[in-house]
């Protein structure tokens, strides 16, 4: 069984969103579920600081041992902070996807958008835990 | 599931061939499945999508020798493509299920036809280390988790790519030695190769055409829906990246 806290939101696309301190602004990530799926991250392609994407948009690509793969915004917005720890070790995506591991910090253009992800019970529903 | 079986008569450039399996990718996303059993000329060296190819290989001794270059849509590390049997599956991503029940659908397939042939092709168990980085060196270095294996030597490397509803996995099949050609062009010290070929654990040279012919037939068998055949791919597509130089060399 992998890890989906109950205080996140999810895409179906395997992304889990936390709220940052700052008011407006999401951390993405993708879920244990998914780096289970996809084995030893060995690479992250993230977007700069100030990039803007759009709901679903690709804002990245992740390579694993098993695969590349796209990554997709829960929402529209702004990277406003990415995380530089994965370029030394992309494995924190591994192990500790909700923490150590996040990728970038989004200031979210529209929140509403955030209100069609999926709650945790949806998302363990999705993999079919 | 309709599937086009596509059994190569002409063996093509790394270009034309990165170029088609992309197509291949392109056309699952709206809805088909592709097997392409296929062959490189010239001989080809391939980095992966995100290999730091600048600084890990030699470029002025990979130009002195006048090898062939480009880089794979998907990850992993370099392989040099010579005699061996290159396979593509391309279909959308819920066909076989999970990203790893992907990778495990496809390689039980081909250990499954291999064995037919008489190679004792085995699924090498998940290792208890991490992988190793990007800069390590050759595909054939080490086999990991799921990668198919003659004892503890790699025979087959494959790597995975996922775009939007579909996916392309595709990888190198050894007819015969010669991965050390990575370590040549290699910048400083190379890992050693793990590899094994058919012609080594089958103790003859194996026909292209009846590695091939066995591989298509267990597919056909074993993956349901419709099939039909074609001995060419579609054209390359005209100017994309697999030709470009600064993608070859990006990093």
């Amino acid at each position: 069984m992998s890890s989906i806290p109950d205080d996140l939101q999810y895409t179906e696309e395997h992304e889990y969103v936390k709220s940052d301190t700052e008011d407006g602004v999401i951390i993405i990530g993708i879920t244990d579920y998914a780096q289970g799926e996809l084995g030893d991250v060995v690479y992250l392609d993230l977007p700069a600081v100030g990039t803007e994407v759009k709901r679903m948009d690709v804002f990245g690509t992740i390579e694993a041992v098993k695969a590349v793969s796209e990554l997709f915004s829960p929402a529209g917005g702004e990277v406003v902070e990415v995380n530089q720890a994965l370029d030394a070790d992309p494995s924190l995506v591994n192990t500790d996807p909700y923490e150590e591991g996040w990728m970038i910090k989004l200031r979210v253009g529209n929140a509403a958008e955030l209100e069609q992800l999926l709650s945790a019970s949806d998302y363990a529903q999705h993999v079919g835990e | 599931m309709q599937w086009t079986l596509i059994l190569e008569d002409d063996a093509r450039c790394g270009r034309d061939n990165m170029s088609i399996d992309h197509g291949l990718l392109q056309a699952a996303r709206t809805g088909g499945g592709f097997l392409r059993l296929y062959r490189w000329n010239p001989p080809c060296l391939s980095f992966g999508r995100n290999e730091p190819a600048k600084t890990r290989y030699d470029g002025d001794r990979i130009r002195s020798l006048g090898l062939d270059t480009v880089r794979r849509p998907t990850g992993g590390r370099a392989v040099w493509h010579d005699r061996e049997l290159t396979y593509a599956v391309a279909a959308p991503i819920d066909t076989f299920g999970s990203l790893q029940q992907t990778y495990a659908a496809i390689h039980h397939l081909l250990a499954a036809a291999l064995r037919r042939l008489g190679v004792p092709a085995s699924i090498a168990p998940r290792p208890s280390e991490r992988a190793p980085r990007l800069g390590s060196g050759a595909c054939f270095a080490a086999p990991m988790g799921g990668e198919i294996v003659v004892g503890e030597r790699k025979l087959v490397g494959s790597a995975q790519l996922r775009e939007g509803d579909a996916f392309l996995q595709h990888g190198s099949v050894l007819m015969e030695e010669g991965q050390d050609m990575v370590a040549r062009i290699t910048s400083g010290l190379s890992s050693p190769i793990a590899a094994t070929s058919l012609s080594e654990v089958l103790q003859r040279p194996p026909d292209y055409q009846d590695v091939a012919r066995v591989i298509a037939t267990e597919a056909e068998r074993c993956w349901k829906g419709s099939w039909t055949r074609q001995t060419r791919s579609p054209d390359a597509a005209v100017g994309d990246k697999f030709g470009d130089s600064c993608w070859t060399w990006r990093r």
